[in-house]
């Protein structure tokens, strides 16, 4: 046997391996999982049970899961683009340890999460933007940088939600 | 070429691939590690903290770290009126500022107070001195019975109880979840009312606390052992009956007709706070706004993807960011400020009101001197006790002032007021007998306070360390010979105390 025939034996059998593997790191990783907008997918990582409880108590629950929010829902390109770079940083921030404790919202996010908020309550926050010389930002025309959440901070994550901070979460062992 | 080319692409791939697994791998681990509970032994109570360390490493290593509080700060060296305060008692010999954890038997075993055996029925303290330092007490419990345990001098089982304040304190040792391991502790909340079945997960994890740092006494207890011998046992018990607060427990006391010792000095019957921590936090509002003592003292904290309680219990002020800023918005820096503040100003009513407590104490023994009759005594003396009563009980628990700070301020203030009426009623006594602007000796030193109250310093130390080299030292080597103390850390902790060693 040439070398040719044994580096060609070899480069079959080793994609046959990285088949397999890659078949098997899907199911570990639950990869498919990701395709679906179930809340239960984002705790994967487990860093974010808190995040993920405070949300189960909330009153959103009931109509909006984690993507109706911090996904832009306008058009399909949009959601996966965000949905892919989100993951990226997420699964990057997980697999290394690099996230803090207290984890924040990036400018992005919080901007998707804004839209997200008026979409929902399209009447109230016309409401408001028609009153907002009269109730809110009194020397801005407009509501400036302003987010929802700057007043209405316990919604839906609760004030508190950082991951040290949020009670029986992630590692607290109480069942009895 | 091409194969060769493809053949690495694959390897990388394979080499990244099996990378990620290893990862996700080790997520899982830890992911398993928080959701399940092991069972540290099938049957009993696990004493030793290190075989506790097998299922939580984490937890194991921070309560490791309550070493770190190991210096002695000598409270009677700094607050010389408390051996004027304490004549006559143990706490004038020697008396110091908590420490770890970890330190808790081996402060116990140094304390001149705990005196110098030479065998098990030898020594100045019963047996319940052991009560709130270890671990091994409710595995001695649950081997002798309550009032076996709470029977005999301190010396008794000296072997026995090794392991400091550990895991089977707080925690069940089949389930791992919390428990009061001290059954008086149970009685106490019935007695003031508290329906056991109603405690919240939050009410324990404040109550694994208040069953050490709490008021106490030891009450006697008659009982038949079971040999069918009539015994007496003296059982810790915490006087709530009548409220939590100082003045319920003033009354429950005087109820009793109790006292812990007479005042070697003006002869008062005496009453000595222990230290009511978890009584005083209740009035302030940390308890108030619903916070347990484990919500400052042993903040969430994170080692990877686990998140977990730590069990380096010391004082929040030490982990500001972790404690206090979880809630409170200030930067540390302007956080510790604010503190320190306040604390000052407990600080100066604190002295204040030792002065003059020590100042009516050596009054009154001026006074008893000159020949006060009881009658013209009592009045005065009853107001010296409940001065001191109400001083040490704002005062001993250490943390009160950052627990309840109105309370605490609440008490210095009428503490003082008592105990100046007191000097007042005493200026009158001795003029009576003839003495006009007396002049207490002076206390300002440890030497010279130990001197007023007749503490024999020098001897005390020197049976300690007899003792030391002697008796504890067998006690220790029969225990680690035995097995009870397996725990390597613990043995190699630095032994300090108020003396040269």
């Amino acid at each position: 046997m040439n070398i040719e025939t044994a580096l060609r034996y070899g480069a079959l059998t080793a994609i046959a391996i990285a088949l397999g593997l890659g078949l098997y790191l899907v199911k570990e990783s639950k990869a498919t999982s990701y395709l679906s907008s179930d809340a239960k997918a984002c705790i994967n990582c487990h860093v974010m049970e808190s995040y993920y409880a405070t949300w189960q108590h909330s009153s959103h629950a009931q109509r909006a899961v984690c993507v109706d929010c911090h996904l832009p829902v306008e058009n399909y390109i949009d959601k996966y683009a965000s949905k892919s770079r989100d993951g990226w940083n997420h699964s990057v921030a997980f697999t290394l340890n690099t996230y803090g404790k207290r984890m924040l919202i990036t400018d992005d996010g919080a901007r998707r999460v804004q839209e997200n908020c008026v979409r929902c309550h399209a009447s109230r926050s016309k409401t408001l933007i028609k009153h907002v010389d009269r109730y809110h930002a009194f020397n801005s025309p407009n509501l400036g940088d302003r987010k929802c959440w700057d007043c209405h901070r316990e919604v839906p994550h609760g004030k508190v939600r950082s991951i040290n901070g949020t009670p029986d979460n992630l590692g607290v062992r109480w069942d009895r | 070429m091409k194969n060769s080319l493809i053949l690495a692409i694959a390897v990388a791939g394979i080499a990244f691939m099996t990378f990620m697994l290893l990862s996700i791998g080790e997520k899982k681990q830890e992911q398993a590690l928080i959701n399940t509970a092991p069972v540290v032994k099938a049957e009993g109570i696990e004493a030793r903290s290190d075989e506790w360390a097998k299922y939580y490493p984490h937890q194991y290593d921070t309560w490791k770290q309550t070493s770190e509080s190991s210096e002695i700060e000598d409270m009677v060296e700094k607050y010389p009126q408390l051996a004027i305060l304490w004549a006559g008692y143990g706490f004038a010999k020697d008396y110091n500022a908590p420490r770890g954890h970890i330190f808790a038997l081996q402060s116990n075993r140094n304390t001149l107070r705990t005196g110098a055996p030479t065998g098990p029925n030898d020594g100045p303290m019963p047996m319940a001195c052991w009560t709130c330092k270890s671990s091994d007490v409710p595995r001695l419990m649950a081997e002798e019975g309550e009032n076996e345990y709470f029977t005999g001098k301190w010396a008794r089982a000296g072997s026995e109880i090794v392991n400091p304040i550990g895991c089977a304190d707080c925690h069940n040792t089949q389930t791992s979840q919390l428990e009061l391991s001290r059954p008086y502790l149970k009685r106490a909340l019935e007695a003031s009312g508290r329906e056991l079945d109603k405690l919240t997960y939050q009410d324990m994890r404040s109550l694994a606390c208040a069953q050490c740092h709490s008021e106490y006494y030891f009450l006697k207890t008659p009982y038949t052992d079971k040999n069918g011998k009539e015994a007496v046992a003296a059982v810790v018990t915490f006087p709530w009956a009548k409220g939590l607060s100082a003045e319920a427990m003033e009354s429950y006391y005087n109820g009793y007709e109790f006292k812990d010792w007479t005042h070697k000095l003006s002869k008062t019957p005496m009453l000595k706070a222990q230290h009511p921590g978890y009584e005083i936090f209740t009035t302030g509002i940390h308890f108030k706004r619903g916070l347990a003592c484990a919500d400052c003292h042993m903040p969430y904290t994170q080692k990877g993807a686990i998140k977990f309680s730590t069990h380096k219990i010391q004082n929040p002020l030490n982990d500001i960011a972790n404690s206090c800023l979880t809630c409170h918005r200030q930067s540390e820096e302007e956080f510790k400020q604010i503190v320190k503040e306040k604390l000052d100003r407990k600080n100066q009513l604190n002295v204040l009101t030792m002065n003059s407590i020590a100042s009516a104490h050596l009054e009154a023994k001026k006074a008893w001197e000159l020949g006060a009759t009881d009658a013209e005594m009592t009045p005065v003396i009853d107001t010296i006790r409940s001065a001191q009563w109400i001083w040490d009980y704002s005062i001993a628990s250490h943390g009160s002032f950052f627990h309840a700070p109105g309370e605490t301020l609440r008490l210095l203030a009428v503490a003082n007021d008592k105990s100046q009426h007191a000097r007042l009623a005493l200026a009158g006594i001795l003029a009576k007998y003839g003495v006009i602007n007396y002049q207490v000796p002076d206390f300002s030193t440890k030497e010279k306070a130990q001197q007023l109250a007749g503490v024999p310093l020098q001897k005390l130390v020197d049976d300690k360390l007899a003792f030391k080299k002697g008796l504890m030292k067998n006690w220790l080597d029969d225990a680690v010979k035995d097995g009870r103390l397996t725990d390597k850390f613990v043995q190699s902790i630095p032994d300090k105390a108020s003396y040269p060693q």
